[in-house]
């Protein structure tokens, strides 16, 4: 349940933005969330679509951009991994350090104006 | 029509974090918020930090759980100031509540604050309570997969403490496996073992904690 606290976030934002553009509704939010955050898509939508019930959200689509974990391999150089990992997916080696992969952001909005 | 917006997600509870980190740096407080599964021993560290701290006054505790005062209880027996947050359906403490929570309290004294986030290793891990130090514990009971399992909150931590070591005769636990999965999330983590019950490693993880609070603070 934690993507509760983030659909009610992603709603603030997008209604915020939308009354700045005296947009009369929003279609679709593109979101980039980092694999790290365990973020499940299909529990993130539902509980938006709950929540934004009566705004001028109500039926937006969220667009969700995965941004994959970012990893240094001291061995290859890979850079890119699907999952936390402590071995390299490329050349299966140990030094492997997980750089990033954690973002949690609004990019865009569609609107109607 | 496209507007691009480009903005962190959980913005606000940041903004919460960031008013939390100056009352506490105003005031010359050092904050540990402490994360782990429930019944990790997060409690019973916060006990031996407040034996540790004994005579000295100034520690101060926030404890965090869905439901009940029973860890409150528990710590205001050793007569220190402590403030319950109950969270109900919430799964960690929002930097919000705690920054009004802190805000009631008396902070005049308090040179130490102890937070004890809900007994979660996912949601707390998302959510910087302004803490200077991110202490995250981990009991030998648990097994040996969970910074693979949960790797955010190991990613985020300034320290791991594994926990009940005394047990590690009786459990398959394998503690370098679980160092070098911590030390893939984050490189800089600083790693402690120890045991409550023996009293194992637990001066070092103390000397550990007050050197960070003198760093800060003198």
């Amino acid at each position: 349940m934690h993507e509760l606290g983030v659909a009610s976030e992603i709603l603030d934002i997008a209604l915020s933005e939308a009354g700045r553009h005296a947009a009369k509704k929003v279609t679709s939010i593109r979101l980039r969330v980092g694999v790290l955050r365990a973020i499940e898509p299909e529990n993130l939508s539902f509980l938006f679509g709950h929540l934004a019930r009566g705004t001028p959200a109500e039926g937006a689509l969220l667009e969700i951009v995965e941004e994959p974990v970012r990893v240094e391999c001291e061995g290859c150089g890979a850079s890119e991994a699907r999952s936390f990992t402590i071995e390299c997916p490329r050349c299966k080696g140990p030094g492997v350090t997980v750089t990033g992969g954690d973002s949690l952001s609004i990019l865009s909005l569609e609107i109607d104006a | 029509m496209r507007i691009e917006v480009e903005r962190a997600i959980l913005q606000s509870a940041d903004e919460a974090a960031a008013a939390i980190r100056e009352l506490l740096s105003g005031r010359k407080i050092f904050a540990l918020n402490l994360l782990s599964s429930p019944g990790s021993g997060k409690t019973t560290l916060i006990e031996a930090l407040l034996a540790r701290f004994d005579g000295k006054g100034g520690v101060a505790v926030v404890e965090g759980d869905i439901e009940t005062e029973i860890d409150a209880e528990r710590i205001r027996k050793h007569g220190v100031q402590v403030r319950q947050i109950n969270t109900h359906s919430a799964c960690h403490i929002q930097p919000t509540r705690l920054l009004s929570v802190l805000r009631e309290m008396d902070l005049s004294e308090t040179r130490l604050l102890l937070v004890e986030n809900v007994g979660n290793l996912v949601c707390p891990a998302e959510v910087s309570l302004g803490e200077d130090a991110r202490v995250v514990l981990l009991s030998v009971t648990e097994g040996d997969e969970k910074p693979l399992k949960y790797p955010l909150v190991f990613k985020t931590s300034d320290l791991l403490v594994i926990t009940k070591t005394d047990l590690l005769p009786y459990v398959t636990f394998d503690v370098e496996r679980v160092r070098r999965a911590a030390r893939a999330a984050n490189p800089a983590v600083q790693i402690f073992e120890v045991s409550a019950t023996t009293g194992a490693g637990m001066s070092l993880l103390l000397d550990r904690i007050e050197a960070l609070r003198a760093a800060k603070n003198g």
